[in-house]
């Protein structure tokens, strides 16, 4: 066995000074053991360097193909829910804005008033029977019915007092009125 | 050696924070600083992010005026301790098959080809998982480019006790390998 072989590797990494160097590139040339050492050492460095590579390239793609089924299961699951439950079409109410007069007006709401639990409350002065006419009115086919005190109808003396009527209005798709019917 | 297979521009001389020499330092480190990373048993994702830290760290090394003598070595160094403390099971290293990842390896060769390739691959995966913990270091950062004296920084040993682990290293390898 050479002498010499134990600098084999480090001269292969160029981690010998240049004499060392000079030397060892002489006695390579001359000796065939040493030579085939160093095709081996040369070998296995080489094959390493492989190796890693593949360590790298082999994590990359696990990573990937780890996440593909879970990706594709979670895209088929979604449009099988998409394509079991379409999402159902839900008409807007129509919102229809009471005019200025309108809004002065206190109309009861015929409907929330039934709903709402009574509360019995004693009062010394008798209520008057005004608003009960209009809780008992039922629309019929208008859209909207309003209240207006005759008072704020009528120039004052023109009408008894406390008499009211109540004004019928069509109004149209567009939010303009149609037709306007007065009715005690 | 086959460190010389990548080319990293050494010496660094006067690196500023923020200059276009480290984005040129990254270009040519990360590959070879994610590789050590995922050869040392992290995952592709902790490697990444072990690498955006230790050039984060850099900066601010720099910034400060740190040390500008062997940089290459102070990142791999940064990115060793990093990898680390972050390292869950030390057992993963080397442990996973690498059955599968194979087949790249030899695309235009014949099946007796593959197999006698993979063969070769299956007798190295299971002699490197032989070696000591130092001894597959040591090939590792010298897989990665660097030198003796780098490597004796990142592992805090000796140049010469770094040239005598790689031989040691390089020999086990070849005896149990026969390549």
């Amino acid at each position: 066995m050479c002498d010499l072989q134990a600098k084999l590797i480090a001269w292969l990494d160029r981690e010998l000074s240049s004499d060392e160097a000079a030397d060892l590139d002489r006695h390579v040339k001359g000796c065939q053991e040493c030579r085939g050492r160093l095709e081996t050492y040369k070998k296995v460095s080489e094959t390493f360097d492989v190796y890693c590579d593949a360590v790298m390239a082999g994590k990359t793609r696990r990573r990937v193909s780890r996440w593909v089924p879970v990706l594709a299961t979670a895209v088929v699951a979604g449009v099988v829910m998409f394509l079991s439950f379409p999402p159902r079409h839900v008409e807007p109410p129509l919102v229809l804005f009471p005019t200025l007069a309108a809004t002065s007006v206190k109309v009861p709401l015929p409907h929330a008033a039934e709903a709402a639990p009574r509360k019995r409350i004693r009062r010394r002065h008798a209520v008057p029977p005004i608003q009960e006419q209009a809780v008992k009115w039922q629309p019929t086919e208008t859209a909207v019915q309003i209240a207006i005190p005759a008072d704020a109808m009528f120039p004052p003396g023109a009408m008894p007092t406390g008499m009211n009527f109540i004004a019928e209005l069509s109004i149209a798709p567009d939010g303009s009125v149609q037709q306007v019917r007065l009715r005690q | 050696m086959s460190g010389d297979s990548v080319p990293l521009a050494l010496p660094l001389l006067r690196l500023a924070a923020g200059s276009s020499e480290v984005t040129t330092l990254y270009r040519e480190l990360r590959k070879p600083l994610l590789r050590y990373l995922v050869c040392l048993g992290l995952s592709r994702d902790e490697a990444q992010d072990v690498v955006q830290d230790a050039f984060l760290s850099l900066q601010r090394h720099l910034a400060s005026d740190g040390r500008q003598e062997n940089i290459r070595g102070w990142l791999f160094r940064v990115a060793h301790n990093q990898a680390r403390n972050r390292q869950t099971s030390y057992h993963r290293r080397f442990h996973e098959s690498l059955d599968g990842e194979m087949d790249f390896l030899a695309h235009d060769e014949t099946p007796e080809q593959k197999l006698l390739e993979k063969e070769k691959f299956r007798r190295l995966a299971a002699a490197i998982r032989l070696l000591a913990e130092s001894e597959r270091e040591c090939l590792l950062l010298r897989a990665g480019g660097l030198r003796y004296r780098e490597i004796g920084e990142v592992l805090g040993m000796a140049v010469s006790t770094v040239g005598d682990t790689v031989e040691r290293a390089i020999k086990k390898l070849a005896e149990k390998c026969n390549v």
